[in-house]
């Protein structure tokens, strides 16, 4: 490239840069509107996060001397979850209690449940909500069922014993070892195993990997505008390579798109107290998206018939990959649809901003940074091969 | 540019157009909304290429990635191809830079043309404040601020007020004088007959004919026509007239000879004082003269504006 393709393609960029900055429509939609989307939801999201449970009167019939019985209820009602005022009485004055009123609910743990449990017999642990049920009796059945379905565990354990021919007394402790040990397998967080990034990083990130996609439209979108309006017809017009008009376009949407991304990330981290590690590393994943993002603008640049059309393109692919890297809330999904949901550029820096925050440095980040380099190979590639819709208008 | 051909798909929108313009010679191209002068034009200022023919400006060949050669050539495009946020100032600048003026001679020559094209006291504004007109100046300012060997104008008054359209056509004939090659589009027969030296009649992708506005209407075989009214003594009159070269036929009634005459804004004086000393008192006198538009006509077998 020569010195007068330099000095052409920067007269070009200069001066689309001004005319964005000057019709403020750029620093609305990059700044101003993902600012305000990220203060509303985190509003939304501290809401939730900042719930406190009551402390719930529960009675409870239990059958005297049951050791899986005393274990169920313990486990439920003594849970670090919810603060329990416990009333024990028979099983009929538990449901006349909940009835009218005295208790928010009641667990009826049946007479013969150990037995039922070794043996593998079918037994029925009832719980009766009443009118004050809430959050906190919701919290008390998910946990009374967590442990229910350890005791299945165990009787699943005694009929495999029976099976290899292990007399009765050690299916019976087999059955309640495997019912009331602690589980054996652990996770061990390692620092950069961690992708997950909290509710308000995943909020800053989510914004500002979406309204990339429409910030980047500002420069390579405005091809079909300036053609619309003569424009461009009078920079063909000009002693310069083709090429330079549209090399230009590029280069004032990775320039916006940097600026708006790196903006979003610092002022989203100091307003919501949020890190997201190494900044060689968050660095790299914003280069590394904002080609992506600048290389699908050019498939809708070559697609598109009108500026009308490449908007609605546009708005339709920020949404669709934007939601589905979640952005507004997590999303996941299994099979092929989660593997196709891997490539979105967007959750891959997602994922990359995962791994930083959590401690990761630039050495790995190497499969985002690969998911987002390769779609913006492929998608430039694309752009090249699908015919220009609108060159005829 | 020699034997032209441009096709879209199964139209063929330009066949077969040659034509040359000498340096200070402005060249119209008149004809209807689609018959091809927008093509033309496109294919003359390198934007899109020819499918058969040659273009070639100081003998230079034109085309889409010739770009050397685009430094002489001046396109004013019929849209207003502006900026509407950046001012008068920066459009000039801006369009100035990629034609490769550099920044001293780059000013000077962007205040030349904001006087020219009356736009220096509105300079700084944003171009989107700017009327229908003066947007219309500035968009040919843009094209002549390199100065040009040829400058390229399609349709360059439409929607214009007829106070700019005016000014417009002003700035355009003071080119013509400059040595500046023009080439002119329009539908407008007026304004074709009053700044081009030459002018094809295009219809369809195909030039009807061509040539100065004399041998154009020769074609046609039409004359010009002048009325007298008037009272005193008209058979003199008549006879005195029938006397002069121009005049080619006299016909007489009671209060009006009509005449049929070569070049009738060249003879009215001569024949205004033969008709006075011959004895009649002139009440009223009407010229009318066959034009492009009836050229047109026959040749196309429809009106320019259909």
């Amino acid at each position: 490239m020569s010195r007068t393709d330099l000095r052409q393609l920067w007269t070009m960029t200069a001066s689309d840069l001004r005319q964005r900055i000057r019709d403020r429509s750029v620093i609305i939609f990059a700044l101003v509107v993902p600012l305000a989307l990220m203060f509303v939801f985190n509003l939304a999201l501290s809401g939730m996060e900042d719930v406190t449970l009551d402390t719930i009167d529960v009675a409870v019939a239990m059958p005297d001397g049951d050791q899986l019985a005393a274990t169920l209820v313990d486990a439920a009602l003594n849970s670090d979850a919810v603060e329990v005022n416990q009333t024990t009485a028979p099983a009929d004055e538990v449901r006349e209690l909940v009835r009218s009123g005295e208790v928010a609910m009641g667990i009826v743990v049946p007479e013969d449940f150990s037995e039922a449990v070794t043996s593998g017999r079918e037994t029925v642990v009832d719980v009766v909500e009443g009118d004050q049920a809430g959050l906190e009796s919701s919290v008390v059945v998910a946990v009374l069922q967590a442990v229910l379905d350890r005791f299945a565990a165990g009787t699943v354990a005694a009929a495999a014993g029976a099976q290899l021919g292990l007399p009765p007394e050690q299916l019976a402790v087999l059955a309640e070892e495997a019912a009331t040990a602690g589980p054996q397998i652990t996770l061990t967080e390692g620092e950069t195993s961690n992708e997950q990034l909290s509710s308000s990083a995943n909020l800053v990130a989510g914004q500002a990997g979406l309204f990339l996609l429409f910030t980047v439209g500002f420069g390579v979108l405005g091809l079909l505008a300036e053609r619309e309006q003569g424009t461009l017809g009078r920079l063909r017009s000009m002693p310069m390579r083709p090429g330079l008009i549209v090399a230009a376009k590029g280069l004032v949407s990775y320039i916006l798109g940097v600026v708006a991304t790196s903006v979003l990330l610092v002022v989203g981290s100091l307003f919501f107290d949020v890190s997201f590690g190494s900044p060689l590393a968050v660095v790299a994943l914003v280069l590394c998206v904002v080609a992506a993002g600048v290389s699908l603008m050019f498939i809708i640049a070559k697609v598109a018939r009108t500026a009308e059309q490449a908007n609605i393109s546009q708005s339709i692919f920020a949404m669709v990959l934007g939601m589905s890297a979640g952005a507004f809330f997590p999303i996941t999904a299994s099979g092929a649809l989660g593997q196709l949901m891997d490539l979105n550029p967007i959750a891959a820096f997602m994922r990359g901003l995962g791994i930083t925050s959590g401690g990761g440095g630039i050495g790995d980040i190497g499969t985002p940074v690969l998911i987002m380099l390769g779609f913006a190979a492929v998608a430039a590639a694309v752009s090249r091969i699908v015919p220009d819709r609108g060159a005829g208008r | 540019m020699d034997d032209l051909v441009r096709r879209y798909g199964d139209l063929t929108a330009v066949d077969g157009v040659s034509f040359r313009i000498a340096p200070g010679e402005t060249y119209g191209l008149l004809g209807p909304n689609g018959a091809g002068k927008t093509t033309i034009i496109s294919m003359v200022a390198g934007l899109i290429p020819a499918d058969e023919g040659t273009i070639t400006v100081l003998g230079q060949p034109v085309g889409p990635t010739r770009i050397a050669v685009k430094r002489h050539i001046g396109l004013v495009p019929q849209e207003l191809a502006i900026y509407p946020e950046l001012s008068g100032r920066e459009n000039l600048t801006f369009f100035g830079r990629l034609q490769g003026l550099h920044s001293k001679d780059l000013a000077h020559r962007v205040d030349e043309v904001l006087d020219l094209i009356g736009l220096t006291d509105r300079a700084k504004d944003a171009t989107k404040e700017y009327s229908g007109g003066m947007k219309r100046r500035l968009n040919i300012g843009i094209g002549l601020l390199h100065r040009p060997t040829l400058l390229i104008l399609d349709e360059p008054t439409v929607g214009v007020d007829p106070q700019s359209r005016n000014a417009i056509l002003e700035s355009v004939e003071a080119l013509s004088v400059e040595g500046m090659a023009v080439l002119y589009t329009t539908h407008y027969m007026e304004e074709a007959e009053r700044l081009c030296d030459r002018i094809a009649i295009i219809d369809a992708g195909k030039f009807q004919a061509e040539g100065t506005r004399a041998e154009l209407i020769q074609l046609t075989g039409e004359v010009d026509h002048i009325s007298l009214s008037g009272s005193g003594a008209i058979p003199a009159a008549a006879e005195a007239i029938r006397a002069l070269p121009a005049v080619q036929q006299v016909d007489a009634d009671r209060h009006t000879l009509v005449l049929t005459v070569r070049d009738a804004p060249t003879a009215v004086a001569a024949i205004v004082t033969a008709a006075s000393t011959a004895g009649m008192t002139l009440s009223d006198l009407e010229i009318s003269r066959p034009d492009l538009e009836s050229v047109f006509l026959q040749l196309t077998g429809k009106a320019l504006r259909d």
